[in-house]
């Protein structure tokens, strides 16, 4: 896949999102839906792979350009990841005070919310693949209740579900 | 205010970046404590950099390293926090990645990440409960429920469904 046309994707994708895994539904749409350049299997296993390690969230994008164009892909990834972090640059000169406004307020929780049903929305054909008998669906309500209701860290929740799935394949 | 070197404003981000697990608030947290405790940054340029990194579109705890190393030491500072953070997940990612796809053909690994793929669809659901907590209610059940039907049933594409919130909640401001 080009590098340009992948880094300007995944731009839109970070540069439309607030928070962690919010960047997921317009890079499924781009990616998956549109482009056919990942399947949903890839990006469920990039999301695992960029939440197993440490480092901020939203790095499976890495992963996800690793998968459209190899080493390149996820340079590009990084890039595309580290940019709009120096937006805050001018921010922090000139517009610290605006961000204080109600309206901007608003507007900014309108779209947290918004972007939590579109997470929402994407994650069902994720789930879909994830969910394949009684035990995973067993993991996916644990992982749930375990990460609403504890402060426990997400790497454990998905080395427990590695575990779970390991010993019930090994016992008879 | 004392200036450290660009070696050891690296160092720092590279040590804490890294090593902390769960993403921005733990990391920001962590950050905030050695940088003031240095006498690197004021604890105001804290705050600015903390308030406005939620604002700023894409990883939040990205910008915040963005914003307090360029107050450390300019834009050279920005640069080294950003990728100090960053870069050696971001190759361990990679790694991760690569691990994945070669296990694939073992059953006993298939099983294995067959665990952590559902894992992570639970953790998917937790990150939109978590998004929403805060603001139960009209709005939210408005907002969220308005852009899951939006894109799941009628397959609107996620920018125009964001343009559109972020319109209506600035025209339609609530009193928080």
């Amino acid at each position: 896949m080009n590098l340009f046309l992948l880094y300007a994707l995944l731009l839109k994708a970070t540069l439309t999102s607030f928070s962690g895994l919010a960047s997921l539904p317009m890079v499924r749409n781009d990616l998956v839906v549109e482009r056919k350049v990942l399947t949903d299997r890839e990006l469920n296993t990039a999301v695992v792979a960029g939440r197993t390690g440490p480092g901020p969230n939203g790095l499976y994008l890495v992963s996800v350009g690793y998968y459209a164009a190899g080493y390149a892909g996820a340079t590009v990834g990084l890039l595309a990841l580290m940019t709009p972090a120096f937006l805050i640059l001018p921010m922090m000169r000139w517009m610290g005070r605006r961000a204080e406004s109600p309206r901007v307020k608003s507007a900014i929780r309108a779209v947290v919310l918004a972007s939590a049903g579109l997470l929402l929305s994407a994650s069902v054909p994720l789930a879909r693949d994830a969910i394949t008998g009684w035990l995973t669906l067993g993991i996916v309500m644990a992982s749930f209740a375990v990460l609403t209701l504890t402060k426990l860290d997400t790497v454990w929740v998905v080395l427990g579900g590695a575990v779970v799935g390991l010993i019930a394949k090994v016992a008879p | 205010m004392t200036k450290p070197s660009l070696a050891s404003l690296t160092n720092l981000y590279l040590k804490i970046g890294n090593t902390t697990f769960g993403g921005g608030n733990p990391t920001m947290a962590l950050l905030q404590r050695e940088l003031t405790r240095r006498g690197w940054i004021t604890r105001e340029d804290f705050a600015l950099a903390y308030a406005l990194a939620r604002v700023t579109p894409g990883t939040n705890i990205l910008a915040f390293c963005a914003a307090t190393g360029e107050r450390v030491l300019g834009l050279g500072g920005a640069f080294a926090a950003v990728l100090a953070v960053s870069l050696p997940s971001a190759i361990l990612a990679v790694l991760l990645t690569r691990g994945f796809e070669t296990w694939r053909s073992h059953p006993l690994a298939m099983a294995a990440i067959g665990g952590t793929v559902a894992a992570v669809a639970g953790m998917m659901w937790a990150s939109v409960w978590l998004l929403v907590r805060p603001y139960i209610g009209w709005r939210a059940l408005l907002f969220t429920g308005g852009a899951f039907l939006a894109a799941w049933k009628f397959d609107v594409t996620p920018v125009p469904v964001i343009l559109a919130a972020a319109l209506a909640g600035y025209v339609w401001a609530d009193r928080k």
